[in-house]
């Protein structure tokens, strides 16, 4: 019984109110999002290896990956490995056709259209990664830096990018209109299913 | 595409002054010489100048003024991309009532790669969109103006002895382009391909301006030079902060170590060329004067006018066999050609690179001309052409496919061939010398081409 429920647990998706977070998305495993945040259709939310925590007012656009997966050379052995929580801050932007795989993802990033980030990587805040690059080294990136160029070249910028409220709140808008969303909490209720 | 069709495989002998090898779709056809022609047979003029990102044209005097720069668009210090501007709402105080604030817009310029802005070096924003930004000024601007009106002026000195000199016995007015010492003045110098361009190019005073005397000061050479910070060696470098060689040398006159100080420079104009025969002195090509048009007035290109060989289909090739190679023939103009292929004798002095020979039929081809309706046109009858099937491996439109026979002699490295092909010309331009009676005025001339093919390496 208890085993039934903790993978019943796991399962499970918490969407907090506030958040839309579209039908046509795929999310699998026990994932948190949390209000104001938008995900759109086609995004992919996976969490295999762990849960994952999204913190609020993050932006996840179409064909977007965030996947907590094993890394490559351990065999997932569900004895030995503990699950590893992936945390999302806030204010984040996944743009279209990005893969993030770093496990700590801190508040006001940008990671831009098909930009790869790998497991190892910590994204502090302020960070935006450039379109296409691919960052797979085991690093803390500091903060407001930007990632650009085919070289990957690096530069430290003065400000944080701006959250994107406005994008946000016309997203919140339009979004229910022209798409089905996932139910969310309603008030503290438990999300587990009752066993019959 | 261009990677797909492999233009550089088939290449045309150009004869000028250097022979020049190149793909049919770098050339160009002077049809009144009746020869081919590359890019480095032909004088390059400069047409109009042009922003690439507000596409403005500007006058070439403008131009010169303004250091071949645009006036409102700027470059991002840091990727060169091209900078937008950006506006912001920034709460103010209103002129009448200092204790409300209103919102006024604030703009600030912004790279989209690379996420600069303007302000990271410091520069404050602006309350105008367009016109407000200023490029640093140069500390050193002043003493460089001086010296280029000093040697001016001596150019000019200088100039004003030697035609006096000149003209002692003479009293005629001799015109001001003849002798010109820091300029390149006259067609004949400016035609030397190749010449370096003096770096005092277009200095000479125009003439009636006043003979003011400018003296300027010997630069004094110090003995003491600032000495290295103390901590030069051990302080420990902030990599972002520093510039790369890129950033600094597009800006020479600061090349700033820094970022902090990468200020934005406008953006450099690009120009419109066009290309002149040497020899016949006619124009090749020439675009149109808008920015926004990629159109020709005069397009000369050899791809209109030459038929076209590509490779179609390689087989194996082994060493010393023979082998059958498809080529496919393209008529360009829309009457009939006939094509001729021979192989090059021993000891041509063109046939520099082949390492295989090759057999083709002596046999004349037959290209169709083409025709731009002949798809919609469903009454027409095929063209009845009795090709040697051992020769002409199909005909489509105005485009032939042939076989070649080729036989690799050296074991190692790539397959090349060359071979000579003959084509007539029909001259349309309007004829130089009245029309004849009896003369219809449109004689084909024959010209030979000679092509060279790169098939690759041999089968393993």
């Amino acid at each position: 019984m208890a085993d039934l429920n903790a993978k019943q647990i796991q399962k499970s998706v918490k969407i907090a109110p506030g958040a839309v977070v579209c039908v046509e998305s795929e999310i699998r495993g026990d994932v948190t999002i949390g209000p104001r945040t938008v995900v759109h259709p086609k995004a992919r939310i996976l969490a295999e290896a762990g849960p994952i925590v999204i913190g609020e007012g993050n932006l996840i656009e179409e064909q977007a990956l965030l996947i907590n997966c094993f890394p490559e050379n351990i065999i997932p052995d569900k004895k030995d490995v503990e699950p590893k929580t992936m945390t999302i801050g806030i204010n984040n932007v996944f743009e279209v056709g990005c893969i993030s795989q770093a496990m700590k993802i801190g508040d006001n990033n940008v990671v831009e259209s098909k930009a790869e980030v790998g497991r190892n990587v910590i994204l502090t805040s302020g960070c935006i990664i450039g379109a296409c690059c691919q960052v797979n080294t085991c690093e803390v990136i500091p903060e407001n830096t930007v990632i650009y160029g085919s070289g990957c070249m690096r530069r430290v910028q003065t400000e944080r990018p701006q959250p994107q409220t406005l994008q946000l709140d016309f997203l919140m808008k339009i979004l229910p209109n022209y798409h089905h969303l996932k139910k969310t909490l309603k008030g503290n209720s438990t999300p587990a299913k009752k066993l019959k | 595409m261009a990677s797909l069709l492999q233009a550089d495989r088939v290449l045309y002998l150009v004869s000028g002054e250097k022979k020049i090898r190149s793909p049919l779709s770098q050339l160009y056809y002077c049809r009144y010489c009746s020869e081919l022609r590359s890019l480095e047979c032909v004088s390059h003029e400069v047409d109009s100048h042009y922003c690439p990102s507000c596409l403005e044209n500007m006058p070439s005097a403008e131009a010169k003024l303004k250091k071949n720069r645009c006036a409102n668009c700027f470059d991002c210090p840091c990727c060169m991309h091209t900078l937008s501007t950006r506006a912001t709402n920034i709460p103010s105080p209103l002129p009448d009532d200092p204790a409300k604030t209103t919102m006024k817009k604030a703009y600030y310029l912004a790279c989209g790669f690379c996420r600069w802005t303007s302000r990271d070096v410091g520069m404050a924003d602006k309350s105008v969109a367009s016109g407000g930004w200023q490029e640093p000024e140069n500390p050193h601007t002043q003493r460089i103006n001086k010296l280029i009106e000093y040697y001016q002026q001596l150019a000019q000195r200088e100039k004003v002895e030697r035609d006096r000199k000149k003209l002692a016995r003479r009293r005629t007015y001799m015109p001001l382009a003849y002798s010109e010492k820091y300029g390149l003045g006259t067609r004949l110098q400016r035609q030397r391909s190749g010449a370096p361009i003096s770096g005092l190019a277009g200095l000479s005073l125009k003439e009636g301006e006043d003979q003011k005397e400018i003296k300027i000061e010997p630069v004094q050479a110090l003995e003491e030079v600032e000495p290295l910070p103390e901590d030069y060696y051990t302080r420990p470098i902030n990599l972002p902060e520093v510039t790369t060689l890129r950033q600094r040398l597009l800006q020479p006159d600061f090349q700033p170590i820094g970022a902090s100080q990468l200020y934005p420079r406008h953006k450099h104009l690009l120009i419109k060329r066009s290309l002149r025969c040497r020899k016949c002195e006619h124009n090749l090509s020439k675009p149109e004067f808008n920015p926004t048009s990629i159109k020709f007035k005069i397009q000369l290109v050899a791809l209109n006018y030459i038929p076209e060989v590509r490779i179609m289909s390689i087989p194996n090739l082994r060493y010393l066999k023979e082998s059958q190679v498809l080529l496919t023939l393209t008529n360009p103009v829309e009457n009939i050609t006939h094509v001729t292929l021979r192989p090059c004798e021993e000891g041509d002095q063109d046939d520099l690179n082949s390492t295989a020979t090759v057999a083709v039929s002596p046999k004349e081809l037959l290209l169709a001309g083409k025709d731009a309706a002949a798809e919609y046109d469903e009454l027409a009858e095929p063209q009845d052409f009795q090709d040697d099937p051992d020769v002409v491996a199909f005909r489509k439109s105005n485009k032939i496919g042939i076989f070649i026979k080729v036989t690799p002699q050296c074991e190692e490295g790539e397959v090349t061939l060359s071979f000579k092909m003959r084509h007539d010309f029909r001259n349309l331009a309007a004829p130089i010398r009245p029309i004849e009676e009896g003369e219809q005025g449109n004689e084909p001339i024959w010209l030979t081409h000679h092509v060279e093919l790169s098939l690759g390496p041999l089968a393993p």
